[in-house]
């Protein structure tokens, strides 16, 4: 079995490296790729959308309905995480609380939930205690890190970034404020409703500038539409269109990403974990 | 004399990063190899990337004074997050019970 299986897979490699030679070569400009559509997003890219980086305006603009749904895609899985993991449960569990003062920890099996109180914090079942260093390190960073993720979104016109990359930076501070504290931290800055709301808030402004387009009598997503309501040409309009759709992009990957860390973490209970 | 400047310290960037790759193959253990690879990274990357930032500031325009402080931050931040991974590192390893390697008597 294991030799056919490689036979096989040579096999496979074989012709998949002999067909490499029908392939253009690298940068030849008569390949397809370079021959159709390509230069003329090129040529005119500049002249059509003010802005200087190429992939941006092709992502957000020539090709708006695609990143829509791509972003979709993004906020069904977020939605699918959520109705596969998440757990609601009514009975109550252990808890496990520490007496700040004298760092005694107290197990309550079931029964009433104590009230919260200064003396007490709530701790995780595999509690170990924070490290100072640690803790402080995050908490300087995390805004500088959300800083340079609205720089990435907000500067992705002219250099590489945009909502995706810009989205998964803010997501990430704040999984690293649930990693270096608890998760109980995270969720007391972004609660789970938050979150879900967020989630959908991105795709709807997407969707809503596109409509706003149709409104305006333009095509959908056709930004130039929004110049009466933008005070600019339609070339800029269609620049400053490209950011409105990126911050709804930023939204929804930034709630995706906290939604589906929580839930993965905490097995659906979006209690305790990591 | 920019030029200078620079190479002697990418070279010693370049020194550096070296004695930490030997270190992290050489060395006997989790603790002992952490050791070089949080230190030594940490300077030589630091030395490389601040000798970038001064390479980049050889006509001195505003345009290039800016580039140079951003490069300037990466360095900070390195400076700073480098040391403190190692640390969260060596931090789950005494936590997770790995006993540091010692010589053994005989």
């Amino acid at each position: 079995m294991k030799t056919a299986g490689l036979i096989i897979v040579i096999l496979a490699g074989a012709i998949l490296l002999y067909a490499t030679q029908d392939f253009p070569p690298w940068g030849a400009p008569d390949s397809p790729a370079s021959t159709h559509v390509s230069p003329r997003y090129l040529q005119k890219s500049m002249e059509e959308t003010a802005v200087p980086n190429v992939v941006t305006s092709v992502l957000a603009d020539y090709r708006g309905f695609d990143t829509m749904f791509e972003t979709s895609v993004i906020f069904c899985a977020g939605i699918g995480c959520f109705a596969l993991l998440r757990i609601f449960r009514k009975k109550p569990e252990d808890r496990y609380y520490r007496h700040i003062a004298t760092e005694i920890t107290l197990h309550i099996k079931g029964g009433r939930i104590p009230e919260k109180s200064s003396e007490f914090e709530r701790i995780d079942a595999l509690w170990t205690p924070y490290d100072l260093i640690i803790k402080t390190v995050c908490r300087i960073l995390v805004p500088f890190i959300q800083l340079f993720a609205l720089y990435v979104i907000a500067h992705g016109h002219h250099s590489p970034g945009g909502g995706f990359q810009g989205g998964v930076i803010l997501g990430a501070s704040m999984i690293l404020i649930a990693i270096s504290y608890n998760m109980r931290t995270a969720i007391a800055r972004i609660s789970e409703k938050t979150d879900n709301l967020l989630m959908a808030t991105g795709v709807f402004i997407y969707a809503g500038i596109g409509t706003l387009c149709l409104i305006l009598g333009a095509n959908f997503l056709d930004y130039s539409g929004l110049s009466t309501i933008l005070f600019s040409g339609p070339i800029m309009a269609r620049s400053h269109g490209i950011f409105g759709v990126e911050i709804g992009v930023g939204i929804t990957v930034m709630a995706v990403m906290i939604s589906i860390y929580n839930n993965l973490a905490s097995e659906g209970k979006q209690d305790e974990g990591l | 004399m920019l030029d200078i400047v620079v190479i002697f310290l990418l070279v010693s960037g370049l020194v550096f990063f070296t004695g930490g790759a030997v270190g992290i193959l050489r060395l006997p253990d989790f603790y002992t190899r952490l050791h070089p690879a949080g230190k030594m990274d940490t300077l030589g990357s630091l030395l490389m990337v601040l000798a970038v930032a001064l390479f980049n500031l050889h006509d001195f325009t505003w345009m290039q004074l800016i580039t140079s402080l951003k490069i300037v931050l990466v360095v900070l931040f390195i400076f700073v997050l480098s040391p403190t991974a190692t640390h969260a590192i060596v931090d789950a390893g005494v936590r997770a019970g790995l006993k540091p390697w010692t010589k053994k008597k005989e």
